[in-house]
């Protein structure tokens, strides 16, 4: 058995993990990072790729959220988490949404001002940065088809460095192995990577030591404090099994994604990178992006209706894949089961949640063809081809959300913040309630799925409760 | 119609499933690359997260002991075509993973899985 000291144990080594051990060995704590999966060197597998989904995220990537439909989603598990593995692009939160957290769950010291000044000193730190040169076609398509339709629309920056002038295809991803985890190495912080909690060990309101396991070796962590930063799913199930349930896991929420596939004249497919325009006319109910379209994933948005479709995926060169998401009112749940090992998570979506997805597919047809879509493949099961407005219509009769392949890569609030107790799990600052020293820092504590890529929200409040704790040990 | 042959896995009702179902609807797919595939259906249900892996299973065991009697390719011609709540989800996970790798794998596969000449 193996035994490791720190002052602060960060559990998870993503968007807020990260951060959190940068901001915490700056202000000189010990810190010590658990991460459950491999530290994978950018280059090593390509983006997108399954080898990627393998290697980089939990499960392969097959993760579900139970339901009618059941709900796809992903979740890194390497060092850096999503940051590794999701598009890069960055969103600040909307001063509304901050403003709405603030005053819906009694959130203290959340002031817009505060949180946008931390943003911008994540954005220099993690070249956030708009593409300099040349896009790829599917972004073009989705510019296009937008003007064409007056519809709002624009690039979204994402944590590259570039070279000058250079195309999309050619930055470098600014991750949290590449900025925010050398920095917390540089103050003296330590990772562990492969090795999994299994346990957090509590007297009373006090957590006074963790469980892992490494290679089936066991190995003891002893801590002042713990900061629980697995993303939305792991950390409301580790909380679980120590103990902690009040509010933690009752409301996971999400952007629910439905997809197409349009083909058009020219080869259009890049299989490494995703558009970085989005439309956001009817935001924020509804926007539309790009997503990853290797031909593996092409074959795998043509299955619902192989029969009719199947014939396109010799043409995946002249294919992308994009996507209509919502925000959505319906809420999950992340519930751990004694003896078993992962947790159970469900997601119900609402009728209007339903409505909205079938709106926002249809729209995002139309986008496709005032893009010049020679052909749209929508993915649910007994869609049509869709080729003129027309066919829109058809489409929009015959879908139903429960026919479709939803899923979701922005997952959040299973542990929300604020100083209402009777809607939350931690206090303003991420303390978990009815503990003195487990702290939540991550997507967890968003309190509602900000309706833009939460990244960026994730990072401001885990410096901001990162900062507020080092005061606070200062004082 | 080539059969699994890998030892440890050909006994697996996943596998059985995964294999006649790739046969079926990727009919020329040669049968060195519908083993690969099968490989990595199987693989990725054996990784899957505890509850959805006991799920699959079984799914899985039922489908195989109920198409043991009633005939594999009728079993599976059935609950591909019915919208079964949760049954209907194995055969489009066993379907979605092994396309996507055909595809990712050997971008150049034709519609109905030969290789391209």
């Amino acid at each position: 058995m193996t035994h490791h000291d720190c002052d602060v144990l960060v559990v998870g080594s993503g968007a807020g993990g990260a951060t959190t051990a940068a901001i915490l060995a700056e202000a000189g704590h010990d810190v010590l990072i658990l991460e459950e999966g491999p530290w994978v060197e950018q280059g090593e597998v390509r983006p997108f790729s399954l080898a990627q989904m393998d290697k980089q995220y939990r499960a392969g990537g097959v993760t579900v959220a139970l339901g009618l439909p059941s709900i796809a989603y992903t979740e890194g598990r390497c060092a850096g988490g999503g940051t590794e593995v999701n598009s890069g692009l960055y969103w600040r939160p909307p001063e509304e949404t901050i403003e709405r957290w603030r005053s819906r769950y009694s959130i203290q010291d959340f002031r817009t001002d505060d949180l946008l000044s931390i943003c911008e000193e994540v954005e220099e730190e993690l070249s956030v940065q708009k593409v300099p040169g040349e896009h790829t076609p599917s972004s073009q398509i989705m510019r296009r088809g937008a003007d064409r339709l007056g519809w709002k629309n624009d690039e979204i920056p994402r944590w590259m460095a570039y070279p000058e002038g250079a195309g999309a295809t050619e930055g470098t991803r600014q991750s949290m192995t590449k900025t925010y985890l050398p920095r917390a190495f540089a103050a003296g912080a330590r990772i562990l990577c492969e090795h999994r909690l299994d346990a957090i060990v509590r007297t009373g309101r006090r957590a006074v030591g963790a469980e892992a396991s490494h290679d089936g070796e066991s190995v003891t962590i002893s801590f002042r404090d713990i900061v629980v930063c697995g993303g939305a799913i792991q950390t409301p199930a580790i909380l679980q099994r120590a103990g902690f349930r009040h509010r933690i896991g009752r409301t996971l929420a999400v952007h629910p994604t439905v997809k197409l596939s349009a083909r058009f004249e020219n080869e259009v497919n890049t299989p490494d990178d995703v558009s970085v325009y989005q439309v956001k006319e009817f935001s924020p109910n509804i926007s539309f992006g790009g997503s990853a379209s290797h031909p593996g994933l092409v074959a795998l948005a043509l299955t619902d209706n192989w029969r009719d479709f199947g014939r396109a995926v010799t043409s995946w060169p002249e294919l992308a894949i994009y996507y209509a998401a919502i925000t959505s009112e319906g809420r999950g749940i992340v519930q751990t089961i004694p003896g078993v090992r992962d947790p159970l998570v469900t997601y119900r979506l609402t009728k209007r949640d339903r409505d909205l997805l079938g709106q926002g597919l249809a729209r995002l047809a139309m986008v496709m063809l005032e893009a010049d879509a020679e052909e749209v493949y929508p993915s649910f099961k007994g869609a049509p081809v869709v080729r003129n407005r027309a066919d829109i219509s058809t489409m929009a009769s015959s879908f139903a959300a429960s026919k479709a392949s939803v899923m979701t890569v922005h997952l959040c609030s299973t542990a929300p913040m604020g100083d209402d107790e009777k809607r939350c799990a931690t206090d303003s600052h991420g303390l978990v309630h009815g503990s003195d020293n487990v702290y939540v820092n991550d997507a967890a504590l968003l309190p509602e799925a900000p309706g833009v890529n939460p990244q960026a929200s994730v990072m401001a409040v885990a410096i901001r409760n990162a900062r507020r704790y080092c005061d606070e040990r200062a004082g | 119609m080539s059969q699994p042959n890998e030892p440890g896995i050909a006994s697996s009702a996943v596998t059985r499933f995964a294999h006649d179902l790739l046969a079926a609807e990727l009919p020329a797919l040669p049968p060195d690359r519908r083993a690969d595939a099968v490989g990595f259906v199987v693989r990725r249900v054996e990784s899957l997260p505890s509850i959805m892996r006991f799920g699959v299973s079984t799914i899985g065991l039922s489908v195989d002991a109920v198409g043991a009697l009633v005939g594999r390719g009728r079993m599976r011609g059935m609950i591909t075509r019915l919208p079964l709540p949760l049954l209907a989800e194995y055969p489009r996970l066993v379907r979605s993973l092994g396309f996507a790798y055909v595809w990712e794998t050997w971008p150049d596969t034709l519609v109905d899985g030969g290789a391209a000449s």
